[in-house]
């Protein structure tokens, strides 16, 4: 089988890198860890997958990664999973598709002995643990910066995610509770960008071209495109916020007269993630199922904000990918690391 | 058996690669065994069900881009019903949820006979018309599914002996087969090949051209729900989004034998290429091959059999 010798080849070329990586530690643990992720191709998400891999490289506890990235819907992942739990894998770290479509597989994961970190959103699935970012903590967080920006009142173009996903369902929920504390302010237009750039960007050509009345943006995820759709169209820019994505970020220090602000999300929860699920495995048990990171809000408006933009800004980084590339206290990478996105064995 | 033989050589092939694969399966994976083949064939369940609902329409001469689309309407309308009719409710919710997916499948072939515009076009615009309609159901993952009807998918069968033989894949034979055997016997069965085969042919024979249309779709839409139906009761929710059913349930079809012509091929063949697709991915996962790599592999694997597949019948015609 010279798939299998190949298999066993690289298990060597895995085990040879470690030990070189460990002289003189102790003997390694060797873990095989199993990821899952349902969304390719997409900045945010790659990023998360690489801090993935090059955390369990870091750490120097994981011998191999089973990676099962594709694009798929929560029965694939349920399939994904099982997958995993058939590969022996000691812990999967998932980004779950939805909240409760795939505890049965988690579950039966856990039955198993595995550990299941659920990253990003969390899972309702009692015996999984979960590492995420806070969404609706994310989309109030914007929204009220921005309609106060606003004065309070006029009109807001609200530009969502993907129509159904929990993250989108989850930052409406903030998003709702920020207009609802600004009765001044009304959705011009709603529109879903699936998170993908170029229907974001048609469709707020879309917007500017109809004419109506724009005084502020507020976009889940896709926004240097947003920007560019402005400028394109000659229109004079009006408050956006969006997420710390590097391009947008980018805009925020550059853009003359641009005021905005982008809220963190960083991608690199899967490198957290990572951590949690090692340390479980470790023994080192957290006291909740769940821990939130909460995100931040980086403005341009004011001197600090300006500063803080200024440190986050990276030449280095793929326009798509959030800036925030490192979680104190959970990732050990170096931003070289990340950016090679190599796991144990490659 | 000799002539059952050189009629099925390709479904027989198919199986032969099967057993191979699972062989293969078992060398990577020790361990592999019950439990494994029990999450292949659940993991399977949609994609069957996405791939026969294809393959009733391709052997009819069509191609139904709204499988997946009718999928997740039937998966949010059934989460909907079991959560608002509760467990007493089961089974009317089933039987509305089956009756949904055949009236959408008849309302798409309707469009297309009354058009007369061509199927891939007409399916093309309806699938934009369900999958608003599955977000008009239910606009994110919502809905139950009730715990009884989910264990009937789950675990092997309860008879000692059979327990290594997963629930899941007996569901799955006898829905399809309570369907398409009876179906492919009778005469608006026959029609349906023969539509496939050559309309014009079929209709100087006397086939009533729309309706057998109207009739491949219905089923085409029955199955889909049936599909949609197991995407709630794996997940236990529904969602809105269609999967990636559509462009999986033609590969499955034409790795299966069936000709994209139509008039040729069956719903077994395609339903042992589902479970080659699945059985691959398993394997993929097992040797934890690099995940951008495992989907070239998958179409190259793909198209290669297809066009062995390709180069025998043109052998077999010269011969």
């Amino acid at each position: 089988m010279g798939a299998r010798t190949m298999r066993t080849f690289m298990q060597g070329v895995a085990g040879a890198a470690l030990l070189a990586g460990l002289a003189g530690a102790a003997m390694a643990e060797g873990y095989t860890i199993g990821i899952s992720n349902t969304v390719q191709g997409n900045g945010w998400r790659e990023e998360m997958v690489c801090a993935m891999k090059a955390q369990a490289l870091s750490s120097g506890l994981v011998d191999s990664l089973n990676i099962a990235h594709r694009n798929t819907d929560a029965a694939g992942q349920l399939e994904d999973i099982r997958n995993l739990i058939q590969a022996g894998v000691d812990a999967i770290v998932v980004n779950p598709s939805s909240a409760d479509a795939i505890n049965s597989a988690i579950a039966e994961a856990t039955a198993a002995g595995i550990v299941v970190v659920a990253v990003d959103q969390a899972v309702s699935e009692a015996s999984a643990y979960n590492i995420s970012n806070d969404q609706e903590e994310y989309a109030y967080l914007g929204a009220s910066w921005l309609f106060q920006q606003m004065g309070g009142e006029g009109p807001v173009v609200y530009m969502r995610g993907a129509a159904g996903a929990g993250a989108d369902n989850d930052r409406d929920t903030g998003f709702q509770r920020a207009l609802a504390e600004n009765p001044g302010i009304r959705v011009a237009q709603e529109v879903f960008t699936g998170w993908q750039q170029d229907q974001g960007k048609q469709q707020m050509l879309d917007i500017l071209a109809s004419g109506i009345p724009v005084a502020g943006v507020w976009t889940s995820g896709i926004d240097n495109v947003i920007v560019d759709a402005f400028i394109e169209s000659d229109v004079p820019l009006v408050p956006i916020v969006g997420a710390d994505n590097a391009g947008f970020v980018g805009q925020l220090a550059s853009v003359e007269g641009f005021v905005g602000a982008a809220v963190s999300n960083p991608g690199s929860i899967g490198g957290a993630g990572m951590t949690l699920a090692l340390r479980i495995l470790e023994g080192q048990v957290p006291e909740g199922q769940t821990l939130y990171v909460t995100p931040a809000l980086w403005e341009n408006v004011t001197e600090e904000g300006r500063a803080v933009i200024a440190a986050a800004q990276n030449p280095n980084l793929d326009p798509e990918w959030p800036v925030s590339v490192a979680i104190a206290d959970w990732t050990t990478y170096s931003l070289d690391e990340i950016i090679a996105c190599k796991g144990p064995g490659e | 058996m000799s002539g059952w033989l050189r009629r099925n050589g390709w479904v027989a092939a198919l199986a032969f690669a099967f057993a191979a694969l699972l062989v293969a399966t078992k060398i990577i994976q020790p361990g592999f065994g019950a439990s494994g083949l029990e999450s292949l064939a659940r993991a399977a369940l949609p994609f069957a069900f996405a791939t026969a609902a294809m393959a009733v329409v391709v052997i009819a001469g069509g191609i139904d881009l709204t499988v997946a689309a009718v999928m997740a309407v039937a998966g949010v309308t059934s989460a909907v019903l079991m959560r608002d009719w509760g467990v007493a409710g089961t089974v009317p919710a089933v039987i509305v949820v089956l009756a949904l997916g055949a009236v959408i499948g008849a309302i798409n072939g309707a469009a297309i006979v009354l058009s007369r515009a061509p199927d891939i076009v007409v399916t093309l615009a309806m699938m934009y018309v369900w999958q608003g309609m599955a977000l008009l159901i239910l606009n994110g993952p919502g809905g139950t599914a009730t715990p009884w009807l989910r264990e009937v998918i789950l675990g092997g069968v309860p008879i000692p002996g059979l327990r290594w033989l997963p629930q899941a894949a007996v569901v799955l034979a006898f829905a399809l087969a309570l369907v398409w055997l009876p179906l492919k016997r009778s005469r608006p069965g026959l029609s349906l090949y023969a539509i496939g085969s050559d309309q014009t042919a079929a209709f100087r024979s006397g086939v009533a051209i729309g309706p057998t249309k109207v009739l491949a779709y219905a089923v085409s839409g029955l199955f889909a729900a049936m599909g949609g139906l197991t995407l709630t009761l794996s997940t236990g929710v529904g969602e809105p989004i269609p999967g990636p059913y559509l462009l999986a349930a033609v590969a499955a079809v034409v790795l299966g034998g069936v000709a994209l012509t139509g008039g040729v091929g069956g719903i077994l063949g395609p339903i042992i290429a589902v479970l080659i697709l699945r059985l691959l991915r398993l394997d993929l996962t097992l040797l934890s091959v690099d995940p951008n790599v495992t989907t070239i592999i998958e179409g190259t694997i793909m198209a290669v059999v297809v066009m062995i597949g390709g180069l025998l019948a043109i052998r077999r015609k010269r011969a």
